[in-house]
């Protein structure tokens, strides 16, 4: 697993403690029912304080699958 | 602290921790707030379980107004901000900022007030409560540009802060210090229009970090320390008394020495609250009393007590001090201008806070009166401070004369000894105070949140007894608690504490004497737990008992007569709320 990845999914161990691990790498809105709004403007902190860097709230609505904030934290690094 | 930190924090209680509920009421969406807030206050009580509940956007009022007697949190925290009291002041809002508007915000807010007033009055016997005053600007609003205070914004803080002042005037408010805030929080980096304006949080996210924090702070502060001991020479006042002679040394503005002066106005007030203030030098005594006698010191001689003056270590000194306190050392601030005497102290003394006076470092200097108010400040003050130096050396004297601890027959008979129950006396923040902090008299070393101490005195069958003592060397004050239930022909005895003050007076075998006798029972089972520090309990229990207790135990009547000494008090008892006016 990349380290992206596995700081990744240790946000996401932070957020949703009662979620299983091997379940993270497929969780989404749609499958994680305490994935709301809260826990998503949390889950978006808990990246901005692990990566050290700052989220737009725009991008928050699209970001709604782990893959989908792999795909954005690794683009993200590629830019800088 | 960040997000990730507050969120592991309050993962790693227990699930089977007992819950201590707290119930954040805002007008916006708490997000970080409330999981700050839930960190901090899990800091404050590792050994509960935080929950905290919110109310609904937009109805702060209306949150305050649904917490019913049978509905009490553990702990009520209350983030007011300006849309909560008229929500044309909602950056969110589609109301009018037009001039007539503004006149009506202006009247509207203080019906607000008075709303939520209303609201807190009527559950101030209920929890602790933390309140913040709004943080955030008001919207440019006014027709003044923004460098001039408007005449309507003037009114709107002025009703706020009348507001506040009656509110922290109940006793059972803590509000936040808005100039503490201010330092912590800068004023412009408080708002983030962009989160008020997609999730209904305006704060950032460090904003929110710290207002939880101060909260949380005031909502369950920090027990003070008891008392503060303090050099003499460039501490006290400026300059070596032994060399230059008691009439040369200063504390005044003209000698640049006003920071020892404004070191003895703190003393002499922290005094005044109660704290107790001692003095340890190395020094002439004979000299040191010339000093103390001089008539513009700042802090009364009298404030003080006992002073340590010889040449001989200050660890001796301060375990003299802590021996006539008879409190322990990590209830206790030692001040000195010399690290290596600060080091002395702390290596004899563990626990003690040891802070080096600055007296070259005004802003050090500044920064050390603000640190010994916040380790002392209290936030209330009862006639029992005011009177616990007085008993202390009262206490010394009954010591001296009852040398060797076990006071003979003949002085107890003649001391003219009246102890009073007070029957009445379970609301009574002296009660739930010594409750709290006293250590070396207590069943089972248990803390009691305010919530708790309620359900525990209104429980059915509940007893408590606020005990009172005063004699011939003058009056004690409420030095003893015991709390529990009566159950059938016996109490269950949950807390019982004493003053250390009052030891070797047979308070304690009278206290139990009386309640034999009143409550009717004929055995009182004792919710005890051997703790680092009661060994004056262990040791009162041990020859009651005839052993030593390790856990809970009962105690008959007969079995304590049959141990109980001689008493000569004069016995008073006050059993209705009015006798507390």
């Amino acid at each position: 697993m990349d380290e992206t990845r596995q700081r990744l999914t240790n946000c996401f161990q932070v957020v949703f403690p009662d979620m299983p691990p091997d379940e993270i790498p497929a969780a989404s809105t749609a499958t994680v029912a305490n994935w709301d709004s809260v826990a998503a403007i949390t889950l978006m902190n808990v990246i901005e304080d692990e990566f050290g860097m700052q989220m737009d709230l725009d991008d928050l609505a699209d970001l709604d699958s782990f893959e989908k904030l792999l795909a954005y934290l690794q683009k993200r690094q590629q830019v800088a | 602290m960040n997000i990730t930190e507050a969120l592991k924090i309050t993962q790693s209680v227990p699930r089977d921790a007992r819950p201590f509920a707290v119930t954040l009421a805002c007008g916006f969406t708490p997000l970080h707030l409330q999981t700050f807030l839930a960190a901090y206050i899990q800091q404050s009580i590792p050994d509960r379980k935080v929950t905290i509940s919110t109310g609904l956007y937009g109805n702060l009022v209306g949150t305050l107004e649904s917490i019913s007697a049978e509905s009490l949190p553990d702990g009520l925290v209350i983030a007011l901000e300006w849309p909560d009291l008229d929500a044309r002041l909602d950056y969110r809002s589609a109301g009018s900022w037009s001039a007539a508007a503004v006149n009506d915000i202006v009247s509207h807010a203080k019906s607000a007030l008075d709303r939520l007033a209303s609201a807190l009055a009527k559950i101030l016997a209920g929890p602790r409560i933390s309140l913040s005053l709004p943080t955030l600007p008001l919207p440019p609003l006014f027709h003044t540009p923004g460098w001039q205070a408007s005449a309507h914004q003037l009114h709107l803080e002025s009703d706020l802060l009348r507001f506040a002042a009656d509110v922290a005037q109940e006793g059972r408010v803590a509000i936040v210090n808005t100039q503490r805030l201010d330092e912590a929080s800068p004023a412009d980096a408080r708002f983030d229009l962009k989160s008020d304006l997609y999730t209904g949080l305006p704060y950032t996210t460090q904003h929110a970090d710290r207002l939880a924090s101060q909260l949380a702070t005031a909502l369950l502060p920090p027990a003070p320390k008891k008392g503060i001991i303090s050099d003499l020479d460039d501490t006290l006042w400026s300059g070596i008394v032994g060399e230059i002679g008691p009439d040369a040394v200063t504390w005044d503005l003209a000698s640049h020495a006003q920071l020892h002066g404004l070191y003895q106005k703190l003393l002499g007030s922290l005094a005044d609250s109660g704290t107790l203030i001692a003095a340890a030098s190395k020094n002439d005594p004979a000299v040191v009393r010339q000093a103390f006698d001089r008539p513009d010191l700042l802090l009364r001689t009298d404030q003080v007590f006992p002073i340590e003056v010889h040449w001989k270590a200050k660890s001796g000194s301060v375990t003299r001090i802590l021996e006539t306190w008879n409190i322990a050392a990590d209830s206790v601030i030692f001040v000195d201008d010399s690290p290596m005497e600060l080091a002395e102290v702390a290596a004899a003394h563990p626990g003690i806070e040891c802070v080096l006076f600055p007296k070259n470092d005004y802003a050090a200097g500044l920064a050390m009166l603000r640190q010994l108010r916040d380790r002392c400040g209290k936030e209330r003050v009862s006639n029992d401070d005011a009177l616990r130096l007085e008993s202390i050396r009262q206490g010394a004297a009954f010591r001296e004369q009852t040398a060797g601890g076990t006071a003979p027959e003949t002085f107890l008979q003649d001391i003219n000894a009246v102890v009073t129950f007070d029957f009445a006396a379970g609301n009574e923040p002296r009660v739930f105070e010594l409750v709290n902090k006293t250590n070396q008299f207590n069943l089972n070393g248990r803390r009691y949140t305010e919530s708790d101490w309620r359900k525990l005195i209104s429980a059915p069958g509940a007893v408590l007894a606020a005990v009172r003592y005063e004699d011939k060397f003058g009056p004690l004050g409420t030095i003893a608690v015991l709390a529990g239930q009566v159950d059938g022909r016996c109490l269950n005895v949950d807390a019982w504490v004493m003053s250390c003050r009052a030891f070797a007076r047979r308070i304690e075998h009278q206290t139990l004497k009386l309640l034999f006798g009143s409550a009717g029972v004929s055995e009182m089972q004792f919710s005890f737990a051997p703790t680092a520090k009661n060994g004056p309990t262990r040791e009162f229990f041990t020859a009651v008992l005839g052993e030593e207790p390790q856990s809970d135990f009962r105690l008959t009547r007969s079995q304590f007569e049959e141990k109980c000494p001689a008493l000569y008090h004069e016995v008073r008892e006050m059993r209705r709320a009015e006798a507390h006016g």
